[in-house]
């Protein structure tokens, strides 16, 4: 049984690369306002099936629908925040979070209204290869996975640590109303980071339809998953999110194999519970209150 | 051809009796002169909607036989009610359906939770039920799947998860030489209605389950189960789940070229499964399902079933794209056998005349099903033998009665 380890360890990686994808983008709209999405996994599961819309019923080839569904979830992040959670970010943080999660469950009801009743499948944009290296094997998808998960990585530290937009994100982390006592338009760059975040929240669920038949309740599976890879990572740390995905897809595989499958559903729930009694701030999280 | 003429001499006999009947006598409840109200409940609504095509089935063959005059003049009027496949509604919609429609039956009810939660209503109310949830514990007796005797008023015309288990393991102990099983199965009760039977059953053909390993629902993949059923060295194994997670079963196995069969449950649609899989090495030969039909979808032995449904359901009743599929036909299965028992039950229809014609089925042949349907009084599960879809090395589609024997 030994001799399956590296095998799990490549497996656990590869999925770990989607926990950390989802986690990075909650975190993103954490950095921003401070706020855990809860209807974030909706959104997830949105992008995967704008995808099929476009693919399916407006006929693009693969690489525009993917664009034109990060594009509309930009906006939707945008105009989400814009519409729903600006008006009462000054309310108790329970507020914000119930409406978040009503904003997921009225996105999901949306595409079961369409999608309720079959079950899609996200056109491929390329055929499923195997590559065989030391007793283990790897799939083209989890290829991408990491390498799209690596590059979003290195894309978000150079954004929130090299630019202007970055330091003022970072700044509006601290203190947000700080941020508006020196000039800076909170409003606005809390939309973009909104829509910033759902887009790569998108990108995830693209990233999950390749390896998964859509289901409009998969979200609330990749919330919870993305939130497991955000708290042990570290709340607001974006290496800590990937970082911590990658822990949980690893630990999810080993315990299902040594143990016993029933762990690999129960792993983020039991991460959760033992980073918030034994280190609440996480691997690499920084001393700012979560308040929900 | 033979098929067709069967069903329109059935139907034409329901015409004539239709004709020559008179004014009803009973006042049953549900139940006049001209009428027979139906409550067909289902997940209209919410995550399990994908099995409302088994209601709509039912829905498409009521339809037909009022088109043709109905059951000795009474047409079937069919209240519909949504489940969501949760226990609470689905109580709700049975209270409903018992109490404010005053139904004279409750038919189809997808999901076994809602079933077993809303039995104790349908007993205390003596609320006649034809269904097709899959849990052994809704009506089965000693035999199939049950502990004593079937509850009254209550009956499957179709075959239960017992013998959908039993059938599962019958398959698979049919390809040579097999003794080591494996079973991946969800933690709930509509998978173990499945694999807990089938387990029984290879254990008492002498072979041995080895590995019993769980997968939830929404798994991404199945990489720990299937690095484990590999290690074990499996003769076959047994998916006790829904489509999706059986899709990631199937192409792990492929992936981490697991070299044994694998038998899907009937929770999940063939072609589906196989077009949604994507990778025809990951499926032909190594892929198999049970099948309730007495042929292909989509083969001549079934064109009238599919003009029914084509005929019958809106656009909205039917699949966004393509053919009608397994379920639809899955849902008509039920809809013959509940119509063939008012037909049998007579002019004078009560719940008891009702209850002694359908538990006086013997080998009835229902133009749709693989086996036909017998009900005694102390056996309520009609159906108890399928058949297996697979495909062949050049990716077509073969019926199997036993691995390695194809129907035609």
């Amino acid at each position: 049984m030994l001799s399956l380890l590296p095998q799990l360890l490549v497996s656990g990686i590869a999925i770990g690369m989607l926990y950390a994808l989802i986690g990075l983008s909650m975190t993103i709209l954490y950095r921003a306002t401070t706020v855990v999405n809860f209807g974030h996994g909706d959104l997830v599961m949105a992008g995967a099936y704008m995808v099929l819309i476009f693919t399916i019923h407006v006929s693009l080839p693969f690489i525009p629908a993917l664009l034109l569904s990060l594009a509309a979830l930009f906006g939707f992040g945008y105009l989400l925040h814009r519409a729903f959670i600006w008006p009462i970010i000054a309310g108790p943080h329970l507020s914000l979070a119930m409406m978040a999660i009503a904003i997921g469950y009225a996105v999901r009801g949306l595409v079961r209204l369409e999608y309720g009743s079959e079950m899609a499948k996200m056109p491929r944009p390329f055929e499923e290869q195997f590559f065989f290296a030391y007793n283990t094997v790897m799939t083209l998808d989890e290829i991408t996975f990491c390498v799209v998960v690596v590059v979003m990585l290195i894309a978000s530290y150079f954004v929130f640590s090299k630019t202007r937009f970055g330091r003022i994100v970072q700044a509006m982390f601290q203190t947000q109303r700080g941020a508006a006592l020196v000039g800076i338009n909170v409003r606005l760059y809390n939309n973009l980071i909104w829509g910033v975040g759902c887009a790569l929240g998108a990108l995830g669920g693209v990233m999950l339809g390749l390896i998964l038949v859509l289901d409009p309740d998969a979200g609330v599976w990749t919330l919870l998953r993305g939130f497991a890879a955000m708290t042990l990572g570290g709340f607001g740390s974006l290496y800590g999110a990937v970082i911590g995905g990658l822990i949980i897809g690893v630990l999810e595989k080993v315990l299902g194999t040594y143990v016993s499958t029933a762990f690999i559903d129960i792993t983020c729930y039991l991460v959760i519970i033992v980073v918030l009694l034994v280190r609440p701030r996480g691997l690499f999280g920084q001393h700012a209150t979560l308040r929900i | 051809m033979r098929a067709i003429r069967t069903t329109f001499q059935t139907a034409t006999v329901a015409v004539v009796l239709a004709a020559a009947s008179g004014l009803a006598t009973a006042e049953e409840r549900g139940v006049t002169d001209t009428t027979i109200k139906i409550g067909n409940i289902g997940p209209f609504t919410g995550k399990a909607a994908i099995f409302n095509p088994l209601n709509y089935g039912s829905v498409a063959y009521m339809r037909y036989v009022n088109d043709l005059g109905g059951v000795y003049g009474r047409k079937f009027e069919i209240v519909l009610g949504d489940t969501a496949c949760a226990e609470a509604k689905g109580i709700a919609a049975a209270k409903k359906m018992v109490h404010d429609e005053k139904v004279f039956m409750i038919t189809v009810n997808p999901c076994s939770g809602v079933a077993m939660a809303a039995k104790p209503t349908f007993l205390q109310e003596g609320m006649i039920w034809s269904g097709v949830s899959a849990n052994p514990k809704i009506t089965g007796s000693v035999g199939s799947g049950g502990d004593g005797p079937p509850p009254e008023y209550m009956f499957h015309v179709t075959p239960n998860g017992y013998f959908s288990g039993v059938t599962m393991g019958k398959f698979i102990m049919t390809k040579p030489g097999a003794k080591k099983i494996a079973l991946v199965a969800h933690t709930n009760d509509w998978a173990r209605g499945y694999c807990d039977p089938a387990k029984d059953y290879i254990e008492s053909q002498g072979g041995e389950v080895v590995l019993d390993t769980a997968m939830e629902r929404g798994s991404t993949d199945a990489t720990a189960q299937v690095l484990r059923i590999k290690s074990e060295g499996v003769d076959g194994v047994l998916g006790c789940l829904y489509q999706p997670e059986l899709v990631v079963l199937l192409r792990d196995a492929h992936k981490y070229q697991l070299g044994a069969p694998v038998i899907g449950a009937l929770g999940a649609d063939f072609g589906q499964v196989v077009q949604q899989v994507g990778n025809p090495d990951a499926v032909n030969g190594v892929f198999f399902q049970g099948h309730l039909y007495k042929d292909k979808i989509g083969a001549p032995a079934l064109e009238w079933a599919k003009q029914i449904l084509l005929k019958y359901l809106t656009p909205d009743e039917l699949p966004n794209e393509g053919d009608p599929t397994h379920f639809y036909y899955f849902g008509m299965m039920n809809g013959v056998g509940v119509v063939e028992g008012f037909r049998r039950a007579g002019r004078d229809l009560t719940r008891e005349s009702y209850m002694a014609a359908i538990e006086s089925m013997r080998s009835f042949d229902n133009n749709i099903s693989a086996g036909s349907v017998t009900i005694t009084d102390d056996q309520h599960v009609g159906i108890s033998d399928m058949y297996f879809n697979g495909l062949d090395e050049n990716g077509d589609e073969v019926i199997f009665t036993a691995y390695g024997q194809p129907l035609h």
